[in-house]
């Protein structure tokens, strides 16, 4: 490449690339910054291996991050697989698919703070559920069933929002599948168990990825399930987050904001990863 | 090649352009002057030319805006209460703290953390009020001096249904709490995040069990391994109470019937109580082992861009009129002298158990423990 050249590749690239790298890479490299005690919002700040020493040394730091990771994958799981079935059902054509279909994509629309105070108000002690429960005579009394330590409520509610995400994906990439290539795998013997496992997820591997990759994201990062249905014994990543900036600890919130980015970034590879792998497999058992 | 049309009908907006920003810094200019020389006479005709005041003010919003109308009306300022968190306030009144002109003209804050900062540093003197003696500028041996001003006064204790509870077996010591929690599992919830009511109980239960002086800020390990006891104690009896999730929460299930007794703010249990939105027969008291009280109060940062209306405003605010107006429709505890306080939902001898929050940095200490050894411990 002549020198003109190397001047003239970048500057065309500038306006897309440099976009990106501007506006993402600053919010990366404030946040690293900030979580070795530069770019402090009051000013000043001196690179420090401190606001990590102290973060990693915390319980409720670990504990975050166990959680979160928990709440990620369980939520990117249950929501893909409860978006299978429901995705080969609505795959052929039937009087009211649409509508159901359409229903089913509603939590979509739903903000999740409404979902999560509308979910509270349905288990609260006095609520729908516990009342329902007592008047078909399967409890005695109310139970206290808000902000359950096993985080019941959150990952309800996170496959909730989630399934219709996945649902909206795999809808498509099961109707892409031929009726001849399942038509020849039932001729060929193959039960309806068979023909899912070594048709339609070998054939919407891709998909499912995806779907899993960024249910997983977003579920990694849940703030506002977890404050108003979590679980009161631990916290989630973005809960820790605020609670320090909330203290005036900016640097380690910083750190649990890079913590955040790292898993993000590493459990999307690992579930591409796994799915890959097993994808291999598939077709040959 | 440009139109040059386009170019003629551009060319003279840039002028008006420039004749606008003018005026604005002009107008900026001239607010921004001190106030201490004039009048306030002279204060309030400014002010009603600034015409809009902007107050920083962390909780009850909506209910704050509306409790404004009265200064509106009076003075024909518009007074606007944007959305937004203590920190985030606070974050903001720093960070901009370096502009010569910055958003905030009247800002709130918990008057404790008034003690943080170094007020000359970002707040002008309040020296151009008319002189009242009887309005409140220390609480809790905080001094806000010519700077700040308490409009607020709040009192943390424990909201309790007398369906289940009757006065005369009301928990006033920790041992009392114990006794209450074993006798009735599941009837007794605090929160320790998302508000001070839960963390005023159990931090006052600490500061009774350690025999700490909490007035001391200093956190070495040794004042830290004293609150162990403390720690213990919750951890003995942990199956028999609740955390709950917020100050808000603790009333709610106390209305709900769900608890019976829960630790929440005085202000807080009289809005919700006058506006219908929790039983009213609920009552609140404060435990004579003491719980946290104490105030917010204002003050007018430095780079306040509408002074003088930011004065009249915080004179209107810390007014008797106005503080006898917070008392009837929020509970307050008034920040006047000559107020009236027969709103109050104690009676003024439970007063006397009132104590300071914890001091900084041992409080911040005493949270991320309290979280460690109790909290993580369920």
């Amino acid at each position: 490449m002549t020198r003109r050249r190397w001047f003239v590749v970048p500057l065309l690239l500038a306006p897309g690339l440099g976009l990106i790298l501007a506006l993402v890479g600053s919010v990366v490299v404030i946040a690293i910054g900030q979580s070795f005690g530069l770019f402090s919002i009051f000013g000043g700040g001196a690179f420090s291996l401190e606001p990590w020493s102290e973060t990693l040394d915390r319980r409720v730091y670990w504990r975050s991050v166990r959680y979160s990771l928990q709440v990620g994958v369980v939520s990117a799981f249950a929501s893909v697989a409860l978006a299978y079935p429901l995705a080969l059902w609505l795959r052929k054509p039937f009087q009211g698919a649409a509508f159901i279909g359409a229903v089913l994509k509603a939590p979509l629309l739903v903000h999740g703070l409404v979902a999560a105070f509308l979910y509270v108000n349905v288990i609260s002690y006095h609520g729908i559920f516990n009342q329902f429960m007592q008047a078909i005579g399967v409890w005695d009394g109310p139970r206290r069933l808000q902000n359950d330590p096993g985080a019941v409520g959150v990952y309800i509610l996170q496959t909730w929002k989630n399934m219709p995400f996945a649902l909206l994906l795999l809808t498509g990439a099961v109707r892409s599948i031929s009726d001849d290539v399942l038509d020849a795998a039932r001729d060929l013997g193959a039960g309806t168990w068979a023909r899912f496992r070594r048709i339609v997820l070998p054939l919407t591997t891709s998909v499912m990825q995806a779907a899993l990759v960024i249910i997983y994201i977003g579920a990694l990062a849940d703030f506002s399930f977890q404050v108003i249905a979590g679980p009161i014994n631990r916290m989630s990543l973005s809960q820790l987050m605020v609670f320090f900036k909330d203290r005036g600890d900016w640097h380690a919130a910083a750190v649990v904001g890079v913590t955040l980015m790292v898993l993000a970034l590493a459990g999307a590879a690992v579930l591409t990863l796994f799915i890959q792998l097993i994808g291999r497999g598939w077709p040959r058992r | 090649m440009p139109n040059p049309a386009t170019v003629r009908r551009g060319t003279p907006r840039t002028p008006l352009l420039v004749l606008f920003a003018l005026v604005f810094l002009l107008l900026s200019s001239a607010f921004a002057q001190d106030l201490s020389d004039m009048s306030w006479d002279d204060i309030v005709t400014q002010a009603k030319a600034e015409g809009e005041v902007t107050w920083y003010v962390w909780y009850l919003q909506d209910d704050l805006r509306r409790a404004v109308r009265a200064f509106e009306e009076e003075y024909g300022i518009r007074v606007r209460i944007p959305e937004g968190t203590m920190a985030g306030n606070a974050d903001k009144l720093f960070a901009e703290s370096g502009r010569s002109v910055g958003d905030i003209d009247v800002f709130a804050w918990g008057f404790d953390l008034y003690a943080t900062v170094e007020l000359p540093a970002l707040f002008q003197p309040l020296t151009m009020l008319p002189v009242d003696d009887d309005r409140v500028n220390v609480i809790n041996d905080v001094d806000g001096g010519e700077y700040v001003l308490a409009y607020w006064g709040n009192q943390s204790g424990i909201v309790y249904d007398p369906e289940h509870v009757a006065e005369a077996d009301l928990p006033q010591h920790p041992e009392d709490f114990a006794a209450f929690w074993n006798a009735n599992p599941g009837r007794f919830g605090f929160n320790y995040e998302s508000g001070g009511s839960g963390p005023s109980f159990y931090q006052n239960v600490l500061r009774v069990l350690s025999g700490l002086d909490f007035s001391d800020g200093s956190a070495d390990s040794e004042r830290l391994a004293a609150l162990r006891p403390g720690f213990d104690f919750f951890n003995a009896s942990a199956a028999q109470y609740v955390i709950t999730t917020s100050n808000a929460d603790n009333i709610i299930r106390v209305s709900d019937r769900e608890l019976w007794l829960a630790p929440a703010w005085e202000d807080h249990l009289a809005g919700l109580q006058s506006r219908g939105e929790v039983r009213p027969e609920l009552k609140f008291y404060i435990p004579q082992m003491g719980m946290n009280g104490g105030g917010n109060g204002v003050a007018i940062p430095n780079n306040a861009p509408r002074p003088a209306a930011a004065a009249v405003f915080v004179n209107w605010l810390t007014s008797a009129e106005t503080q006898t107006m917070f008392n009837r429709d929020f509970g307050t505890a008034p920040m006047h002298a000559l107020a009236d306080d027969t709103f109050a939902l104690v009676p003024i001898e439970q007063r006397a158990f009132q104590v300071a929050a914890a001091a900084q940095p041992f409080r911040d200490q005493m949270v991320a423990a309290f979280i460690d050894e109790v909290i993580l411990e369920r």
